[in-house]
């Protein structure tokens, strides 16, 4: 069981993690796709060199498994028309062509490497099928946009 | 009399089959891939209520019959529907989880109250029919199209909400000092 003061650790770190890297990055997709990257495939522990510099190992692990609970239960809560605009806004700012990316993230469906380890069952279905809902709107408005272009 | 009883063992025996076959068939239906990270195994605590509004919710609905694309309605409608059946299962696996729970208490317990029993037993049921009609009405309408729905899957997640309450706290089955820990 975690001690108090390791518990106020893990906020101090949470809090500096919120600070000095995700007040950087716009919309919480991106937040949550950035979070879930610092995360080791085969062992699971997140890790961050700064926070990692700053607090201990073990407590920067704890308060990016923490941001990144969070970051998904708000991310997850949004409504299919927020989302969209989320989903929108990270496309915009990957400096890729906007087809290319809807459509590789519809084939790879890498979002779902995006969730946490044991969030709730319904929370991560409503996450999984309203990202696979804003990408389809997403390139149907692309594809009207480019058609009106063209015509 | 052995020709009535006979038809008594049939009809009961064909209901029977009938209750197993549709169950097989609900569960078979529309079964989503399972998400990575998602908790796996037995549900322990129900889904946050904001999670249960969001699924039946209209706003959702609207948003994408403003689009006006067919395919993309019927996308939505699709997709709602295996999260809404997910719900349904995990709240009916908390019902059963209690049961469980509660039997093995019962079992313990010296100082059954029988009319207590009944009472509870009669909930269990009622929550479980429940799971099963918002679930036949999910697949037949949708979860966003039937206006009561929303209603009707909040009450029914309170109703869990209270059972689990009342098991937590040890009132089930006259279970105080009795119940294992």
């Amino acid at each position: 069981m975690d001690t108090p003061d390791k518990a106020v650790t893990v906020e101090r770190a949470y809090d500096d993690l919120l600070r000095r890297s995700l007040s950087h990055i716009s919309g919480d997709l991106a937040r949550l796709i950035y979070l879930a990257s610092t995360r080791d495939y085969n062992t699971g522990k997140y890790h961050h060199d700064g926070l990692a510099a700053h607090f201990q190992t073990e407590i920067a692990c704890q308060a990016l498994e923490l941001a990144h609970r969070k970051t998904f239960y708000r991310v997850a809560g949004r409504s299919l028309e927020e989302l969209v605009g989320e989903l929108d806004l990270y496309v915009n700012s990957s400096r890729q062509n906007r087809d290319d990316v809807l459509q590789v993230w519809q084939k790879l469906e890498p979002y779902r490497v995006a969730l946490p380890v044991n969030v709730d069952v319904v929370a991560a279905q409503l996450f999984v099928s309203n990202i696979k809902l804003a990408l389809a709107i997403l390139r149907q408005r692309l594809a009207r946009e480019l058609t009106a272009q063209a015509s | 009399m052995i020709d009535f009883l006979s038809l008594i063992a049939g009809v009961l025996l064909v209901l029977m089959l009938m209750a197993v076959a549709t169950k097989g068939w609900m569960g078979s239906r529309q079964l989503p891939d399972p998400v990575p990270g998602s908790s796996e195994g037995e549900p322990t605590e129900p889904c946050p209520k904001e999670f249960v509004s969001r699924v039946f919710s209209r706003g959702d609905w609207e948003f994408v019959h403003g689009l006006k694309s067919r395919g993309m309605e019927r996308l939505f409608e699709h997709e709602r529907k295996k999260v809404a059946l997910v719900w349904v299962r995990q709240t009916s696996a908390l019902v059963r989880n209690a049961i469980r729970e509660h039997a093995r208490a019962a079992r313990q317990s010296k100082n059954l109250d029988f009319l207590g029993e009944i009472s509870i037993l009669a909930q269990f049921l009622i929550l479980i029919l429940s799971c099963r009609v918002l679930s036949i009405a999910i697949h037949i309408a949708g979860p966003v199209r039937l206006s009561g729905l929303a209603q009707f899957a909040q009450r029914l997640s309170q109703q869990v909400d209270r059972l689990q309450e009342s098991l937590h706290g040890g009132v089930l089955a006259g279970a105080s000092g009795t119940r294992a820990t």
